[in-house]
């Protein structure tokens, strides 16, 4: 009884099985048309001529594919209107054009403008046509083997799936007419340091799937739009922005101010470079939008040993300026960094010695009495006095963007630039005031002597007296124990 | 002479009020100035910037110092000026100069310390240290207000001096001031306070008396001279100002 039903079971099962493979292979099979053409035109090497150039295509099908796509069950004819089994003209094209313009039109005889439109991509492309040129639909969809739009992917890879469309040069068109370039070129995107992102790690929102429609105000805003996608990854630079000068600027609106891409690009984003020719580019990147200061950098001490002698000593702008919270240079705050941001190689015997350099620069300014004030001022927060007028810093004599060297400190014009410096919180001072300022030096017997002398004196003279002064104690002690 | 009755020992003035107001005086300024000054000098040290943050930061630490600096000054004119007076006139001996006897006790002395003597040099109203730390103090003193000034206006200096001149004076101001510092602060408090004579203070620049028997060790020559005086004139006994006793001489011994 149980060997019965058990036998039954499998038997229905069999007769399930054959009924839906008969059923499937019905669904997919090719029509007798396509079957008739296939019998030559799944042929290897066979090729259609044009007429004019006799350049061809190749006109093979895999019948296989085709029979997979989406077109399977059509007849060839729908598309290749002008073929039927009894008519086959040869040199049906006069040219390439012609027949790419020709499988466009096959293709719209089903799908219609309102369709094609729907999606975002593809509204573009009519758009473009209009005005004369447009990718052809077999551009980016194989013609015969069409695959379904959904549920039928066919890119193992993402950017493989997204450069199908973006390796064409196409458009994206702002509401003010400005107009951005969709074209990827993906052989520089991977010899840079996204190379192993996916295009939806930065364009998020899009998929194989989705592709939304998004319409920008402006060139600009689409910039700026697209650098708040480096902060998923970039958390800790995006920050660092925040408080830079260049993003208060733009949260007052001005959005010239610059972001991530105008600096670091899109897709050709470079890993850090600490080579001279790194270095050289960073220094560019500023110059975009600060070519007056780059026309001084360029010109100054610092800026021609970098350009001219590849020097890689040399501090380019980021260096002061810092890179992603860069500070706004005017306010009393930074101006009281200075010393300590030129002491950083100018008191490095590593960085200025080989320049045959002095180290004590910094030591010298600190100890002077602009130095300590400068130092103090520093530590007095709000409460206590600090005046609004900053106190003289190297910048402030040396000039900033536009320093030179300074070669004799006894040079004239070093010290008529000095007195001017001077004058300018000193307003009575004369040519004789500088002088007051060792000039970084510290005193010895060829520089400054009377100083070195004076020092010299105190310096012989206090231990002399001193130890004098405490034997007399002693003594008198030890003479007062003595008799008693 | 005069007697402390509670003391129950003999005292003698040896200090008059205008000395003991110049040392009150010369003790707050030069605090003052010690305090603002020697926090500049030794700026880089935590003591100094935390004491000049405390006194109102860098600028009114400078104020102070300059203002502390005037009345200083004035007090060391008011003295000069009053010592010339008083010897020009007559009214006391000029017994802060230094002599030949000075640098004689001196040698005096130390052979006394190195027993080879018996007895310490016998001096006068002032001995040979005492005369040292007045010297040290006026000369130092007139070279701090000197270069206190070109410090203070080193624009109005430059005008007419070449402008090493502000270095210079930098140089000296700071060094000088470390040098009586050095004198005063320590060798004075020590001798004021430590010497086993004295110690616990030596109370004669505040109260204006000394003992006769300090007097008879430490400045014999003057006793001897007060006490053959004495006699022709005993009105001035019990007197602040003792006749005959020069109270006021040509400076202080702080």
């Amino acid at each position: 009884m149980i060997k019965g039903k058990g036998f039954a079971l499998c038997l229905a099962l069999v007769l399930l099985a054959v009924v839906s493979l008969e059923a499937h292979s019905r669904e997919t099979e090719l029509s007798a048309q396509a079957a008739k053409c296939l019998q030559c035109h799944a042929k290897k090497g066979i090729r259609a001529t044009f007429a004019e150039d006799g350049e061809s295509v190749p006109a093979q099908v895999n019948s296989a594919a085709f029979k997979d796509s989406v077109h399977g069950i059509l007849d060839c004819t729908a598309c290749h209107a002008a073929y039927r089994a009894e008519v086959h003209p040869k040199n049906r094209y006069r040219s390439r054009e012609q027949f790419r313009a020709a499988t466009t039109t096959a293709c719209r005889g089903c799908h219609s403008n309102g369709q094609i439109r729907g999606n975002p991509i593809h509204a573009n492309f009519l758009k473009r046509e209009n005005e004369g040129e447009a990718p052809v639909c077999t551009d980016c969809h194989q013609a015969h083997s069409m695959s379904p739009v959904s549920g039928g992917k066919i890119f193992t890879n993402e950017k493989q799936y997204c450069m199908s469309c973006h390796r064409y040069q196409m458009e994206m068109v702002c509401r003010n007419k400005d107009k951005i370039s969709l074209k990827v070129d993906l052989s520089e995107l991977e010899s840079f340091a996204h190379d192993k992102l996916r295009c939806s790690d930065c364009h998020f929102g899009f998929s194989q799937e989705e592709h939304p429609k998004r319409t920008f105000r402006s060139r600009r805003d689409y910039t700026v739009a697209s650098s708040e996608s480096c902060r998923r990854c970039h958390f800790d630079k995006y920050t660092k922005t925040l408080d830079s000068v260049h993003y208060a600027i733009l949260s007052q609106g001005n959005l010239n101010a610059p972001v991530c891409n105008d600096c670091h690009g899109a897709h050709g984003i470079a890993h850090v470079s600490h080579t001279v020719k790194g270095r050289v580019l960073t220094t560019q990147k500023c110059r975009k939008c600060h070519p007056q200061v780059y026309e001084m950098y360029s010109n100054s001490v610092h800026g021609k040993a970098l350009i001219d002698e590849q020097n890689q000593d040399v501090p380019i702008c980021i260096d002061c300026h810092t890179t992603h919270d860069i500070q706004n240079p005017l306010t009393l705050e930074y101006h009281e960094r200075i010393p300590q941001m030129c002491g950083n190689c100018h008191a490095n015997p590593s960085v200025v010695m080989k320049y045959g350099l002095s180290t004590d620069v910094l030591k010298t300014y600190l100890a002077d009495f602009h130095g300590v004030t400068l130092g103090f001022y520093k530590k007095q927060r709000e409460k206590l006095y600090k005046p609004a007028r900053p106190i003289a810093v190297c910048t402030d004599c040396h000039g900033t963007h536009s320093i030179t060297g300074t070669g004799s400190s006894s040079s004239p014009t070093v010290k008529a630039n000095l007195v001017k410096r001077c004058q300018k919180c000193h307003p009575d001072s004369n040519e004789k005031f500088p002088n007051a300022w060792l000039f970084h030096y510290k005193p010895s017997p060829s520089k400054h002597p009377l100083i070195f002398l004076l020092n010299a004196a105190y310096r012989i003279f206090l231990p002399i007296m001193i130890i004098g002064l405490i034997l007399q104690v002693l003594l008198h002690v030890w003479r007062y124990a003595v008799n008693r | 002479m005069k007697r402390n009755p509670a003391e129950g020992k003999r005292m003698i003035r040896r200090f008059s009020r205008l000395r003991i107001f110049e040392h009150w005086g010369i003790v707050l300024c030069t605090l003052i100035l010690f305090a603002t000054g020697l926090s500049q000098r030794f700026w880089n040290l935590d003591f100094s910037q935390w004491l000049i943050l405390k006194m109102g930061g860098i600028d009114n630490v400078r104020w102070i110092h300059r203002y502390t600096g005037i009345f200083f000054s004035l007090g060391l004119i008011l003295n000069v000026v009053v010592a010339v007076a008083g010897v020009v006139r007559g009214k006391w001996a000029p017994t802060m100069f230094i002599t030949r006897k000075d640098f004689t006790d001196a040698v005096e002395n130390l052979k006394y310390y190195f027993g080879l003597d018996d007895h310490p040099a016998k001096c006068d109203r002032y001995d040979y240290m005492e005369k040292f730390e007045y010297w040290t103090i006026l000369m130092g003193g007139f070279l701090m207000i000197l270069t206190g000034v070109v410090l203070w206006f080193p624009i109005l200096v430059t005008k007419i001096l070449p402008g090493e001149i502000i270095p210079a004076a930098k140089v000296l101001h700071s060094n000088e001031a470390l040098l009586i510092f050095l004198i005063n602060a320590l060798w004075h408090i020590i001798n004021a306070v430590f010497s086993p004579e004295v110690f616990p203070l030596d109370t004669s620049i505040f109260t204006g008396f000394i003992s006769r028997e300090r007097m008879a060790r430490e400045h014999p020559i003057e006793l001897a001279k007060l006490e053959e005086e004495v006699p022709a004139e005993p009105a001035a006994a019990g007197s602040g100002n003792p006749a005959g006793l020069p109270v006021a001489t040509l400076g202080t011994s702080e």
